[in-house]
């Protein structure tokens, strides 16, 4: 088990996401919280990988980085989006898209088959995470995020 | 006819002589910046009620669609107020999403009059762009760590920070001039691609899968992707469909320009990365 191998990725996953932050306009005290979701999020995913195969393992991953998102819009009184749209690119399969359309370039149906399936798969659990969680009630997270379990 | 509002404690102060069509004026603005910043569609719906509610004004109607904001008032006694307003896709900037929400809680618990908020909402319109020496510099880092994440070396995280900088670079300047989305995209998978093959073949990058995939993912459109998919979630399936092809499109016309420049290194120079 590798774990110098998983820090490593995690503090990568937290600048990374700090950096696409910048990107797209994140207000700057909000940077840290960005980074932090980033990390957990790679870390949810890779710890997730040996028990969880495939896109199931990326659904909970991306449900961990938007419940985490809703309690920090909580704390820090923003919008989820601020946190849960850099949060969500460690996740988001960006070398599968290319190979699947390098494969329909260069008229390989196999790899266009296989990658595309695979990102295809990979967004779908994605979406799924935003999408469930997003329909979880806000008492909730208002709950989580102002008491008991910080501070 | 702001004597009967100031009567009723429960709405905040509009200021002196301040009309209900001035309150949906300012409505309307705050709508608009939401809308063209990246917010979701039903943060802005909710938006531009909450405001109309903090002043009491009960009459508004909102009908929001991801490219325009069609908005009424008022009632025959005291004047009606309608505006359509044409807003197009722009770039998303999260810290004008932020930056309104906070000003319509303040607005709902009273602590501005609508002049003051007016003003408000125009400094935060104006509010600068982040340098570009920092978006490049962002960009580089983004695309190295997440080369990392990819499964690279040392090596091919400075190759994806190199090719990651210049990739900004290109986005910031030669193609900043307005153009088609397909063809700019097109042109951006292209050059990141084109970048990191030469590296490749310099004999830099052992990992051209994750160099070329990190390179590009600052082109991702994650807001539009996410706002879209929230939309859907939402039954705002009109805006939702429009952000989601959006953010495909780009998608899709990245990775044709990167398939494309590695197919012809492999047809033309007999150069492959497997």
């Amino acid at each position: 088990m590798p774990y110098n191998k998983i820090i490593i990725e995690c503090l990568a996953s937290a600048i990374g996401t700090m950096a696409f932050a910048l990107l797209f306009s994140v207000p700057k005290k909000e940077y840290p919280y960005c980074g932090f979701i980033g990390l957990a999020g790679w870390l949810a995913y890779s710890l997730l990988k040996l028990c969880v195969p495939g896109p199931a393992g990326i659904f909970l991953a991306a449900s961990t980085v938007v419940i985490l998102s809703r309690i920090f819009a909580v704390r820090r009184k923003c919008p989820a989006s601020i946190f849960m749209v850099p949060g969500l690119f460690p996740l988001v399969p960006g070398a599968g898209i290319y190979w699947a359309v390098y494969g329909l370039v260069s008229s390989d149906g196999a790899e266009l088959a296989n990658s595309g399936r695979g990102a295809l798969s990979d967004a779908v659990a994605i979406v799924l995470g935003i999408v469930i969680v997003s329909e979880l009630p806000q008492s909730l997270f208002s709950f989580i995020g102002k008491k008991h379990f910080f501070k | 006819m702001s004597g009967d509002i100031c009567k009723t404690p429960v709405y905040a102060d509009r200021g002196q002589g301040v009309s209900d069509q001035d309150v949906s004026e300012l409505a309307l603005y705050a709508g608009h910046i939401l809308l063209e910043s990246g917010a979701e569609l039903s943060r802005v719906e909710d938006t531009i009620k909450r405001i109309h509610d903090a002043y009491g004004v009960d009459s508004e109607e909102a009908f929001v669609l991801s490219n325009g904001i069609f908005l009424t008032s008022g009632s025959a006694d005291r004047g009606y107020y309608a505006k359509v307003e044409h807003i197009p896709i722009a770039s998303a900037h999260l810290d004008r999403v932020a930056a309104v929400n906070q000003l319509s809680r303040k607005i709902s618990e009273g602590a501005y009059t609508v002049p003051e908020a007016m003003a408000l909402l125009k400094e935060i319109y104006k509010s600068p762009e982040k340098p570009k020496a920092h978006q490049i510099l962002a960009s580089g880092t983004g695309s190295g760590a997440f080369c990392v994440l990819f499964g690279g070396g040392v090596l091919d995280m400075v190759s994806a920070f190199i090719v990651g900088i210049l990739l900004y670079a290109a986005i910031l300047y030669p193609l900043a001039h307005p153009m088609s989305k397909i063809v700019k995209n097109l042109l951006c998978g292209a050059f990141a691609a084109g970048c990191a093959m030469c590296l490749y073949f310099a004999g830099m990058v052992t990992n051209p899968d994750a160099v070329i995939g990190a390179s590009i993912i600052p082109l991702i459109p994650g807001v539009a992707f996410t706002t879209g998919i929230k939309d859907f979630g939402n039954q705002d399936y009109i805006s939702g469909s429009v952000r989601i092809i959006d953010s495909l499109l780009v998608v899709f016309s990245v990775a044709l320009g990167v398939g494309i420049v590695i197919s012809a290194f492999h047809n033309i120079f007999g150069l492959s990365l497997i």
